[in-house]
């Protein structure tokens, strides 16, 4: 078996959703049955009165950890196709931060309050129209803030990769810490509200018999000791990736950028996406697209770019660029295109535009317009498109001039920027 | 109301509900690859209600963009969104079987109603401008990718919770 499920193409969107709503009312029930629809229960973690969002919160995160942990080590689960949220450093200080202010104001976080609205707190209900009114003003303001939310950006990163450690002893260390955190939980129960904790319901208190708490403490315990001795649970060194989605998209053609598109984007100076020319260093110097930059093949290494950076590949007929996006996409890269027909579409569309015969006048003026910028030229009409090539490839090849508009586009680059917005 | 206070049953051991709630995260990275979530069902309603409310406006907003896609497709038609309303249906199922549906402010004894619905209100405002700045909330943030030992996660995790420990004093007559 294959999991995640979703992931191997077990099921499509639609079973998705019911499968969404059947995990979300296993979510909620929990939550109640914590106590979290009660903001007075939740807030008293801040007070040291009632530390039970602690204890919930990361009795579950370490049971779905050693859980997928376990999983994942005996190959059931292939731990890469689970989704990782990138890291912004920054955002998520200050997010965390407003999180937490907002926590002990509003007395609820985002899940808890559909709880609690749904179980009748009223206080609950206008937490809940607090976010929707909050979040359309956020919407008035987020142009202005649009360059601090994606500040200080570190991709798709876990701890074990951060500090070079291994997986399982990452496992093991928070597994103790949280045991550790709960044991001073309950120290602190007892100091505050003078009251001994219940026997049957705590891990330190009473005397020392096995009661269903302790048995789980004690099997998370042994689960965090296994991960740390058990070695890596990914799946080999290979890289892996989704074929479905790889499919799906290829089918829609959603993975291409037309030649024509690249230009228009080259003459407004964006400077959002990578232009990746991936022959070699000789027919680079002899020619290449405007702000491209020259790395063969061979060279691709996964560090060449953020994950999430727009990356735009071209080579001579698309081979080495298939090629390419192919292993970049098996890399964890998301946002990889390629240029549509290679540097020959490059070549007879943008540089070198010809008029057929239902083409809009003023549409191939503009055409025209942008092959002289690039330093190409109309082609005549009548002459077939398979000879202009063998007529354009040495014209290429010889004069740096196309290379010169390139420098103009970015002078001009921020003026159009301007313009733009 | 005495009769309803003495049969509403007692809450499970947080240890035991956490447990179970770390099973249903498991199960949904397991059957799904992704975690739990909260705040980005709200993205979408609000992004759908707005496009109800000025289409203009919205079409136009680079914020709202995002969530409405390709205009095909409603931004409703979600799994987090989803997931959300089984929370709700889940939380209601859970009050009615330990009798716990009333209806009622949550607070201290020391606190009036309406200054504790103002805060309420403030308090959702703040939070989801923080989710929405973090990428998530302490379901998608602290649960989800605290189990993924996930970086961005762990640091927000610590920030919730200094954040609110700095901050607990000065609201202590709201809750006790």
């Amino acid at each position: 078996m294959n999991a995640p499920f979703y992931k191997f193409g077990l099921f499509g969107d639609e079973a998705s959703l019911i499968i969404a709503f059947v995990i979300g009312i296993g979510f909620g029930f929990f939550l109640e049955r914590a106590g979290f629809g009660s903001g007075r229960k939740l807030a008293a973690q801040f007070y040291f009165r009632d530390l039970s969002v602690l204890k919930v919160m990361f009795t579950a995160i370490i049971t779905a950890m050693t859980g997928l942990y376990l999983l994942s080590r005996l190959g059931f689960v292939d731990l890469s196709l689970v989704y990782l949220v990138p890291t912004f450093v920054v955002p998520q200080i200050v997010g965390g931060l407003l999180l937490g202010i907002g926590f002990v104001i509003g007395g609820y976080c985002p899940g808890t309050s559909c709880v609690s609205s749904v179980t009748g707190s009223i206080d609950g209900m206008v937490y809940v129209a607090g976010m929707i009114v909050g979040l359309a003003g956020f919407a008035e303001v987020y142009p202005s803030m649009q360059s601090y939310v994606q500040m200080t950006p570190m991709g798709q990163i876990t701890l074990a990769r951060l500090f070079n450690l291994p997986y399982g002893l990452l496992v093991f260390a928070v597994v103790l810490m949280a045991l550790a955190a709960f044991a001073a939980a309950e120290w602190a129960e007892k100091k505050v509200t003078g009251t001994s904790p219940d026997p049957k319901g705590s891990i330190t208190g009473g005397p020392w018999r096995m009661t269903p708490v302790r048995i789980l403490a004690t099997g998370l315990a042994a689960a965090g000791f296994v991960a740390l001795i058990a070695g890596d649970p990914y799946r080999g060194s290979h890289a892996s990736i989704d074929t479905r989605d790889l499919a799906i998209r290829v089918g829609k053609g959603v993975d291409k950028v037309q030649a024509a598109q690249l230009a228009d984007w080259i003459i407004q100076g964006r400077n959002d996406f990578k232009l990746v020319d991936l022959r070699s260093e000789r027919d680079f110097d002899a020619y290449h697209i405007p702000t491209a930059q020259d790395l063969p093949l061979a060279s691709l290494t996964p560090d060449f770019a953020a994950h999430n950076d727009r990356i735009i590949l071209y080579s001579g007929d698309g081979t080495e660029a298939a090629q390419a996006w192919f292993l970049l996409e098996a890399q964890g890269f998301k946002n990889v295109y390629l240029l549509d027909g290679g540097l020959r579409a490059w070549q007879t569309i943008v540089l070198f535009p010809q008029k057929s015969a239902g083409t809009d006048p003023a549409v191939f003026e503009k055409q025209v317009e942008v092959a002289k910028y690039f330093g190409g030229a109309p082609r005549e009409e009548g002459t077939s498109p398979a000879a202009s090539v063998a007529v354009a490839l040495p014209k290429l090849a010889a004069p740096a001039q196309p290379l010169i508009p390139a420098g103009n586009s970015s002078n001009t680059q921020p003026k159009k920027k301007k313009e733009g917005c | 109301m005495n009769n309803v206070e003495h049969s509403a049953k007692p809450y499970w051991n947080p240890y035991l509900s956490g447990f179970g709630l770390g099973l249903v995260l498991l199960a949904s990275f397991v059957i799904m690859g992704r975690g739990l979530g909260a705040s980005g069902a709200i993205n979408a309603f609000v992004a759908t209600a707005m496009h109800q409310l000025a289409p203009d406006h919205v079409e136009k907003s680079a914020y709202y963009a995002e969530y409405l896609g390709d205009g095909v497709h409603s931004p409703l038609k979600d799994w987090l969104v989803f997931e959300v309303l089984g929370v709700f249906v889940g939380g209601f199922l859970s009050g009615v079987l330990a009798n716990r549906l009333k209806f009622r402010v949550e607070k201290g004894p020391r606190m009036t109603n309406p200054l504790r619905l103002l805060f309420a209100f403030i308090g959702g405002a703040l939070m989801i401008i923080g989710a929405r700045l973090a990428l998530g909330c302490t379901s998608g943030q602290a649960l989800t990718g605290g189990s993924l030992l996930n970086v961005g996660s762990w640091i927000f995790m610590m920030c919730v919770f200094g954040g609110a420990y700095a901050v607990a004093y000065f609201f202590r007559k709201q809750w006790i």
